[in-house]
C-alpha cells in the first residue's frame, strides 16, 4: 500500500516531467566528490545541477520538491552490461550480443540498444542512471548461440544513459571502450553459480576448448600473437593512412582501431587469472595503448602492476561463488577490498542484465566483507565517471554536472531504501516500469 | 582441508554437548516478535528465548552484544549435495528416481551455504521432465555422513516441473552429445504436460487400487501374489496418499492452474509451487488450493516464461493468503537468502517479521518441518544464525551458525584456519612435486 | 635338469607350457601363506595339483626337479577383478578417472572400443527396457584362450584372474580362470560364475546424458533406481515363478525375463565405490538389496572412517592398483588440484595397509596395469604406504580365493590345491626381483620379456598406473 501510494505520487510527478527547472528543497546531498551538505537545496536547470546553495530562490515556473529528511546522490552507474542489446537471455531473437568474428572492432553496441527494453525502467528505478554496455560482455563471442567460436575484439562498447527516446539520445559515448577478450591458459575456467536458473552458462573464452598442459599453454600464447599481429596490422595501417599513399583503401575494422591506438579510446580487457592481467599489461604496455580490465576474478599478485601503471579494474559480480573447492568460501566477496588495499582504482559492474538492478546491493557485500563504505559507493559513481572519462560531466552531485540525481530516503546501497525522485539529464523520470504495473494491476484483480 | 575442518568440529565439540546461552543479542523469533535477550540452548533444542533468561550452570555463554539472532535459513529449493546429476531426464516421469540416494555431504556447497546461514535446503531433482524424482530436506551438518544430513521424520516430496524445461527435450534441437539423432521425448508442449501428468496418476490410481485389493484380501487372511512393486508408481501412490509433498516448478499462471486442476480431478494436493514467477496472477486459486509458493526475490527475464516476472511476486501472493517462501535454486543465491528476504520489505511493503519469515518459518511451513524450525521458540531445533548487523541486508555477515545446539560454522575459526589450511596444501603440492623429481631420472626412454 | 629346463626355454620363444608328469622344486623358501613360511623346503607339483609342500618332502623319482637355490615360491597371484581373456574389453574395471575428489565420476570401467551394444541398444524408456543390462553374460562363455594380455600378464606372476565383462550397469556375470595359454578356454575356468559386475554408468552402451535426449538412465539416482527397481522385479519374478511351478492350472504363464535370470543367477555383485561417500553409499545399497558385494574401486578406503564403515558393513573390498597420478601440466601451470584430490593422491596407496589395520577384507586388483613392471610397481607403492609384504602376498593370493568362496583349491600353498606358484629370485614386489618361472594348474611358464620397454608390444591397455 504504501509502496502503491508513492508510485501514485510518481506518476505524478512523471506528468510535470516536461519541467526543465526543479528546486530540490531541505535535502542532504552526498555529492560523494566531497563532504554531505545538510539541508540544502539543489536547483536542476537545462539538464544540469544549476546550483547547490543552502538558500536557493526558486526560479520563476521552477516544480519545488520539498525533501525534508530525504537524501540526493547520484545517479549510479553500471561498469558492465548488456542493456539494451539482450532482452530475454534465453531467446536468440531477443539477443544482440556476441558477433560472429575474431576481430570486430568496427561492431559499435549503441547501434543495437534498442530504447524500448523493459530493462531501462527496471534498473533505473533502483538509481542506475548509466551503463556501459557490452558487445559481449560475458566474454561470449563468436555468436553466442552458434558456432561459440573464439572472439578476441568483440566491438566497442557504448556508455549509455537508461533513458531516452532513441539510442543517440540516450548516448554518453558510443565509443568509451573497445572490447578485448583476452586468452585465457585454460585450466578451470567459467565462473561460479550465480546465474539465473537455465541461464546461458557465461564461458571464459579459451577455457572450453583447452586441452590441458602443453596444448593450452600454446594454444594462448598462439592466441596472444594473433591478437598482437592484428594489432601490428592496424599501425601499419594507420601508417599508410597518415602518409595517404595513391591506392590507399579505407579499411572500417582498422579505422575502428585508430583511436585505440592513439590512446584515445580504451580497450576493457577481460581477464580472469593474475597471470592473464600480468599478460594483459604487457601487451598492453607493448602496443602502446590504454586498457582497462573488466571481471577479474583474482587480484593477488597483479595488484602491484596494476596500481603502478595506473591500470584501472571493473570488478564483475561481487555475489559469486569462489572458483575453487579449495577459495575462501568469501572470495569474491573480499575482492573488491583485496583491489581497494592494493591501492587500484575499481568500479563495480553486473555484467548480467538481469543483477543491473542490484548493482549496489553488491557493492554493499563488498563493504560487509571489508571494503570501506565511501569506497564503495565511489565505485558506483564517481570511479567508474573516472575510469570511463566522463567524470566532468557525471559521478557526483556537483554544481555543473549533468543533473543524473536521485532523492532517496536512505543509503542507496541499502536493500531497503526507497528511490523516491529520478532524473536523468535534468528530467524527472517516472518511477514506474512493466513490473510496478503488472503489480498494480495484479493487487487490483 | 577435510581433516581441519574436522578438527575444527572436534575442538568445537563441548560447544554441542554443553548448554549454550547466546546472550545479549537482537533476537529476531519470527513467530514472537524481536526481542533484545537471551537464547538457552540445551541438548540442542531452544529451551529459553527473552529479556531475562536463567543462565544455567556451566553453560557456555555467545556474547551477540550489538549482534542478530535468527532462525536458521530454511531453501525449500536446492540442488546441492547431489551426485551424478540432479536429473533423470530421460524419461517424461522419473519418480523411480530419488535424491535421497545420491546424496554427497562432501559438497563444499554445504559449507558455503552454511555460511550463508543456512540451516536446512530442500534438495530437489532438476526439471527437466514433467514429473522428476523424489526429494527430501536436509540440514547442512557438514561433516556428517549422508544419513547425518537427512532431516529426520520429514514428509519427502516429490518434484514436478510444468512449461519450458519438461517440453524442451520434445523439441530437440540439432544432435546429442555422442552425435547420435535425439529422439523426441513427449511431451512438446503445456497441453502434453497436462496430459502426462494426468496419464501418470491414472496409472497411479490403478495400482493402488491393485495394492488396497491385494491388502484386503490379505487382511482376509487369503495368501495372493503381491503386485509387482513398481518404483515409479509406489511414489505416486504416495502423492495419492498424502504421505508425498508436490513441489511443482512453474512460471506461468496458465500451467499453474492447469496443475490445481489435475491435482484436484485426481484427488491429490500440490504442497508448493517452486519459482511460481507468475504466481501473484493466480494467488486466490493457489490460497484456495491451499498450496504454498516458492519464489524468487527478483529474478527476471531470463526465459521468455520469466519475462513477467515482478518482484512484488511474494508480497501479492502473501496478500491473496498464500504462504511463502523465497528460494535460491542456486548455490550462490542460496548464500544470502537474508538480503533477498530483505528485498520483499523494499518491494512489496513488508514487515521485517513478514520478510524474515519468508526464508525461516514460511519455507518450515511449506516443508511440513515447521514443528521442529523456522521460528526461536522453547522446544525448537537449536538452528540458529548470528549476524554481526541487522541481516535484511547485504550489510549483513553471518557470523555463527549452529544446528541442532551444535557450531557449525564460525567465521572468525574459518578465517583464522586458513593459513594451515594453505600449508597443508602446500605440503602435498611440494611433496608431490620432489615424488616427480626423484622419479624423472629412472624414468624409462620414450616415456 | 636345469640345462634341461632351459634349452626348452630356447626352444619355444615363450608362452609354450611344459607339462611334465610332476615337478618338484626343491632347497626354495616357501611362503605358504596359509601357514608360516618354509626357510628351505621342497612343493612338489603333479597333475595339476599340489602333491605335497614341506621342509622335508621326498623328492619323487619321476619328477623334474628345479633347483630353488635362492628362489622363493609363492601361491599364483589372483587378480580379483580383471578382463583378461575378453578380447576388446575394457582394460580391466578402472575405478574411475584419474584424480579424485568432488566431481570424479563413480568407480567405472574406462572402455576402449564401443561395444556392439552401443549401436544396436534401442533407446531404453524405463526400467522395463532393461537398458544397458546383459545379466546373463557369463565371462567363461567369452573368454578367449588367444588373448594375448594372457601372458603378459602372467608374467607379472598372475596365475588366476577374476574376469568380468565389464560394460553396461549389469555388464554380466565373472568367472575364475586360470591364465594358461590353452587351446580350450574351458580349460580356464576354474568357477563359471563369480558374482555379477555393476557399474554405475552405463558404460559403453549408448544414450546417457543427463539431458532429455539419451535414454534411461541418464542419472546416478536413475541407475541406482533402476539396479534396485531389477531387485524387486527379481524377487517378484522368483514368486511367480515358484507359484506357478508350484500349480500351473489357472495361472498366466511367467514371462521368461533374461536379465532377470542373469541377476537371479549370480552368487554376489560388485559394486564400485571409490570415495568415502561411494562407499557409505553402495553399504547401504548392498544392504537394502540383502545381497552379499563386493566393493571395488575403494580410493578412499585410506579414510579412517571408510575403514570403519567397511569393517561394520562386512564387505569385502578391492582395491584398485591404479592409483590416482597428477595430471601432466606443463611447468607454468598455475592450476592446482583440490587439497582434497591431493591428498587422495598422496594417501590413496595407503588405503591397503589402512584396512589391512582395521580387519577388513581386502584385495587388490590390476585394474588394466598389465605389464609386470608396472604391476610390481604398484604393489610396490603399496607397501613404501606401509602394507606389509606379507599382506600384500596375502591380498593378492589367499584373501581374493577366500572372497571369492575357492579358498578350498586356491590362494595357499597347500597338499591337494591347484599348483598355481610364482617362483622368484628376491622378493616378490622388489624392484629388482624377477619372477623365474610361473606354474598354471601345474603347468609351467617361464615369463615373456618386459614388454614396457619401448618398441615393446603394448604398452599397458590404459595409463600405466607405474611412477610416471
Amino acid at each position: 500500500m504504501r509502496l502503491l501510494a508513492v508510485m501514485m505520487g510518481c506518476a505524478m510527478a512523471a506528468g510535470a516531467a516536461s519541467s526543465d527547472t526543479v528546486l530540490i528543497r531541505d535535502v542532504d546531498v552526498y555529492p560523494v566528490s566531497g563532504a554531505a551538505m545538510k539541508g540544502v537545496s539543489v536547483l536542476i536547470q537545462d539538464g544540469k545541477i544549476a546550483d547547490i546553495a543552502a538558500r536557493i530562490v526558486a526560479p520563476k515556473g521552477a516544480r519545488v520538491v520539498e525533501a525534508k529528511g530525504l537524501r540526493v546522490y547520484p545517479g549510479m552507474i553500471d561498469s558492465g552490461t548488456e542493456l539494451g542489446l539482450s532482452e530475454i537471455s534465453a531467446v536468440r531473437e531477443s539477443v544482440d550480443t556476441g558477433e560472429l568474428g575474431e576481430f570486430m572492432p568496427q561492431l559499435r553496441a549503441l547501434v543495437a540498444v534498442n530504447p524500448e527494453s523493459e530493462h531501462f525502467p527496471v534498473v533505473r528505478v533502483n538509481g542506475i542512471t548509466s551503463v556501459m554496455t557490452f558487445p559481449a560482455s560475458g566474454g561470449r563471442g563468436g555468436g553466442r548461440f552458434g558456432g561459440g567460436e573464439q572472439q578476441f575484439i568483440s566491438g566497442q562498447a557504448a556508455l549509455i544513459h537508461t533513458d531516452g527516446w532513441t539510442w543517440e539520445e540516450m548516448e554518453i559515448n558510443r565509443s568509451a571502450a573497445m572490447h578485448l577478450i583476452f586468452p585465457s591458459r585454460g585450466g578451470r575456467g567459467g565462473r561460479g553459480g550465480g546465474a539465473p536458473p537455465d541461464a546461458v552458462p557465461e564461458i571464459i573464452p579459451g577455457a572450453a576448448g583447452a586441452a590441458g598442459g602443453a596444448n593450452a599453454q600454446r594454444t594462448y600464447l598462439d592466441q596472444i600473437a594473433k591478437i598482437s599481429a592484428f594489432f601490428d596490422d592496424a599501425r601499419k595501417y594507420q601508417k599508410a593512412r597518415t602518409a595517404n599513399a595513391p591506392g590507399f583503401h579505407r579499411d572500417l575494422k582498422f579505422e575502428a582501431m585508430i583511436p585505440v591506438l592513439e590512446g584515445k579510446m580504451p580497450v576493457g580487457v577481460s581477464a580472469s587469472r593474475a597471470s592473464a592481467i600480468h599478460d594483459a599489461i604487457a601487451f598492453a604496455e607493448k602496443q602502446n595503448i590504454k586498457i582497462v580490465i573488466l571481471q577479474p576474478r583474482e587480484i593477488g599478485k597483479a595488484g602491484a602492476e596494476l596500481k603502478a601503471k595506473n591500470i584501472p579494474v571493473i570488478l564483475g559480480r561481487v555475489l559469486a561463488l569462489p572458483e575453487s573447492e579449495d577459495d575462501a568460501y568469501d572470495q569474491s566477496f573480499t575482492l573488491p577490498r583485496e583491489a581497494y588495499q592494493a591501492g587500484v582504482k575499481f568500479a563495480f559492474g553486473t555484467f548480467n542484465n538481469e543483477f543491473v538492478r542490484n548493482l549496489p546491493y553488491q557493492a554493499a557485500t563488498a563493504v560487509a566483507f571489508g571494503l570501506p563504505y565511501d569506497e564503495a559507493l565511489r565505485a558506483v559513481t564517481l570511479s567508474p565517471a573516472e575510469i570511463w572519462g566522463v567524470s566532468d560531466r557525471l559521478g557526483s552531485v556537483e554544481k555543473g554536472k549533468v543533473a543524473d540525481l536521485l532523492v532517496t530516503d536512505g543509503d542507496p546501497l541499502e536493500i531497503q531504501t526507497q528511490v523516491k525522485h529520478l532524473y536523468i539529464k535534468g528530467k524527472e523520470i517516472a518511477l514506474t516500469n512493466k513490473q510496478t504495473r503488472l503489480y498494480e494491476k495484479y493487487m487490483n484483480r | 582441508m577435510r581433516r581441519i575442518l574436522l578438527g575444527a568440529l572436534v575442538a568445537l565439540a563441548p560447544l554441542s554437548a554443553a548448554t549454550i546461552v547466546i546472550q545479549n543479542g537482537t533476537i529476531m523469533t519470527v513467530s514472537k516478535g524481536t526481542v533484545k535477550g537471551s537464547v538457552v540452548v540445551k541438548d540442542g533444542k531452544i529451551a529459553e528465548v527473552g529479556e531475562k533468561v536463567m543462565m544455567p550452570q556451566g553453560a557456555t555463554v555467545i556474547d551477540a552484544a550489538g549482534q542478530y539472532v535468527i532462525p536458521g535459513i530454511i531453501d525449500c529449493h536446492s540442488h546441492i549435495a547431489a551426485d551424478g546429476g540432479i536429473n533423470e531426464g530421460s524419461v517424461s516421469v522419473s519418480s523411480m528416481v530419488d535424491i535421497r540416494d545420491v546424496l554427497n555431504p562432501e559438497d563444499i556447497a554445504i559449507y558455503r551455504a552454511l555460511a550463508g546461514g543456512v540451516t536446512t535446503a530442500n534438495i530437489l531433482h532438476g526439471s527437466a521432465n514433467a514429473i522428476g524424482g523424489c526429494t527430501l530436506p536436509i540440514k547442512m551438518r557438514w561433516g556428517k555422513d549422508a544419513q547425518g544430513l537427512i532431516f529426520e521424520g520429514a514428509t519427502p516430496g516429490i518434484k514436478f516441473a510444468l512449461g519450458e524445461n519438461p517440453k524442451r527435450a520434445g523439441n530437440p534441437q540439432g544432435r546429442g552429445i555422442n552425435g547420435q539423432v535425439q529422439v523426441a521425448r513427449y511431451p512438446a508442449t503445456r497441453m502434453g504436460i497436462d496430459d502426462t501428468i494426468r496419464e501418470a496418476f491414472n496409472e497411479a490410481k490403478a495400482y493402488k487400487a491393485e495394492w488396497d485389493e491385494y491388502q484386503a484380501k490379505t487382511a482376509r487372511g487369503e495368501h495372493p501374489i503381491p503386485p509387482r512393486k513398481d518404483l515409479k508408481l509406489e511414489a505416486l501412490k504416495e502423492v495419492l496418499e498424502g504421505k508425498r509433498y508436490v513441489h511443482a516448478h512453474c512460471y506461468r499462471a496458465d500451467e499453474i492452474l492447469m496443475l490445481l486442476r489435475v491435482a484436484d480431478d485426481y484427488g491429490f494436493k500440490i504442497r508448493t509451487f517452486q519459482h511460481v514467477l507468475e504466481g501473484y496472477k493466480v494467488a486466490k486459486e493457489i490460497a484456495a488450493h491451499g498450496a504454498g509458493g516458492s519464489t524468487f526475490s527478483d529474478w527476471w527475464s531470463y526465459k521468455v516464461e520469466a519475462f513477467d516476472a515482478i518482484p512484488y511476486n511474494a508480497a501479492i501472493m502473501q496478500k491473496y493468503g498464500v504462504v511463502v517462501s523465497l528460494n535460491s535454486d542456486d548455490a550462490e543465491l542460496m548464500r544470502h537468502l537474508n538480503s533477498e528476504a530483505g528485498k520483499v520489505m523494499k518491494y512489496g511493503g513488508l514487515s521485517e517479521t513478514e520478510a524474515l519469515a519468508m526464508v525461516t518459518l514460511n519455507p518450515a511451513k511449506q516443508l511440513g518441518i515447521d514443528n521442529r524450525v523456522g521460528s526461536i521458540e522453547p522446544g525448537k531445533d537449536a538452528d540458529l544464525v548470528i549476524y554481526d548487523k541487522f541481516p535484511l541486508s547485504d550489510y549483513a555477515k553471518v557470523q555463527k551458525v549452529l544446528i541442532d545446539g551444535t557450531v557449525y560454522f564460525d567465521r572468525d575459526k574459518e578465517v583464522s584456519g586458513r593459513a594451515a589450511k594453505q600449508a597443508e596444501k602446500q605440503k602435498l603440492i611440494d611433496k608431490e612435486k620432489q615424488n616427480q623429481q626423484r622419479q624423472q631420472p629412472t624414468r624409462r626412454p620414450g616415456q | 635338469m636345469k640345462k634341461l629346463a632351459a634349452a626348452l626355454l630356447l626352444f619355444c620363444a615363450y608362452a609354450v607350457a611344459e607339462a611334465p608328469q610332476a615337478v618338484a622344486i626343491r632347497n626354495a623358501r616357501i611362503v605358504t601363506v596359509s601357514g608360516p613360511a618354509i626357510a628351505k623346503g621342497t612343493v612338489v607339483v603333479r597333475n595339476g595339483l599340489i602333491e605335497a609342500v614341506g621342509d622335508n618332502v621326498p623328492v619323487p623319482a619321476d619328477a623334474w626337479v628345479v633347483d630353488g637355490e635362492g628362489l622363493t615360491v609363492y601361491p599364483g597371484l589372483i587378480d580379483a577383478l580383471s578382463t583378461v581373456g575378453i578380447p576388446g574389453a575394457a582394460p580391466a574395471a578402472a575405478a574411475g578417472g584419474r584424480g579424485a575428489g568432488r566431481g570424479a565420476a563413480p568407480a567405472t570401467p574406462t572402455v576402449t572400443a564401443p561395444a556392439p551394444a552401443a549401436q544396436t541398444e534401442p533407446r531404453a524408456w524405463g526400467p522395463e527396457d532393461r537398458p544397458a543390462t546383459t545379466s546373463w553374460l557369463l565371462a567363461a562363455d567369452e573368454i578367449q584362450a588367444t588373448d594375448h594380455r594372457i601372458e603378459t600378464v602372467r608374467s607379472a606372476g598372475v596365475t588366476t584372474a577374476a574376469t568380468f565383462p565389464t560394460r553396461g550397469i549389469f555388464a554380466g556375470q565373472g568367472s575364475l580362470v586360470d591364465l594358461i595359454s590353452g587351446e580350450k578356454a574351458g580349460e580356464m575356468v576354474l568357477v563359471p560364475s563369480v558374482g555379477q559386475y555393476i557399474s554405475l554408468s552405463r558404460g559403453g552402451f549408448g544414450g546417457g546424458g543427463g539431458g532429455g535426449g539419451g535414454g534411461f538412465p541418464s542419472s546416478l539416482m536413475g541407475t541406482i533406481a533402476y539396479i534396485r527397481q531389477i531387485y524387486l522385479d527379481a524377487a517378484h519374478y522368483q514368486l511367480v515363478k515358484d507359484a506357478y511351478a508350484h500349480d500351473p492350472r489357472g495361472m498366466r504363464r511367467p514371462e521368461y525375463d533374461r536379465a532377470l535370470e542373469g541377476v537371479l543367477e549370480s552368487k554376489r555383485i560388485l559394486l564400485p565405490a571409490n570415495r568415502l561417500v561411494e562407499i557409505d553409499r553402495m553399504l547401504r545399497f548392498a544392504a537394502e538389496l540383502k545381497q552379499p558385494a563386493i566393493l571395488y574401486g575403494a580410493r578412499e578406503a585410506y579414510r579412517p572412517e571408510a575403514a570403519e564403515l567397511l569393517k561394520k558393513g562386512g564387505a569385502s573390498v578391492l582395491v584398485s592398483l591404479k592409483w590416482p597420478e597428477p595430471p601432466a601440466r606443463t611447468a607454468d601451470s598455475e592450476d592446482t588440484d583440490t587439497l582434497r584430490t591431493l591428498e587422495t593422491r598422496d594417501k590413496a596407496p595407503a588405503a591397503p595397509a589402512a584396512l589391512q589395520k582395521a580387519g577388513v577384507k581386502f584385495a587388490l586388483y590390476s585394474d588394466g596395469i598389465d605389464q609386470p613392471r608396472d604391476f610390481q610397481r604398484a604393489v610396490k607403492k603399496a607397501l613404501d604406504n606401509g602394507l606389509s609384504r606379507e599382506d600384500a602376498v596375502r591380498a593378492l593370493t589367499l584373501s581374493p580365493a577366500e572372497i571369492y568362496g575357492v579358498a578350498d583349491r586356491l590362494g595357499s600353498i597347500e597338499k591337494g590345491k591347484i599348483a598355481n606358484l610364482v617362483v622368484t629370485r628376491g622378493e616378490i614386489f622388489d624392484d629388482r626381483t624377477k619372477v623365474e618361472m610361473i606354474f598354471v594348474d601345474g603347468r609351467k611358464y617361464t615369463p615373456a620379456a618386459d614388454t614396457t620397454a619401448p618398441g615393446g608390444r603394448g604398452q599397458t591397455t590404459d595409463n600405466p598406473g607405474g611412477n610416471r
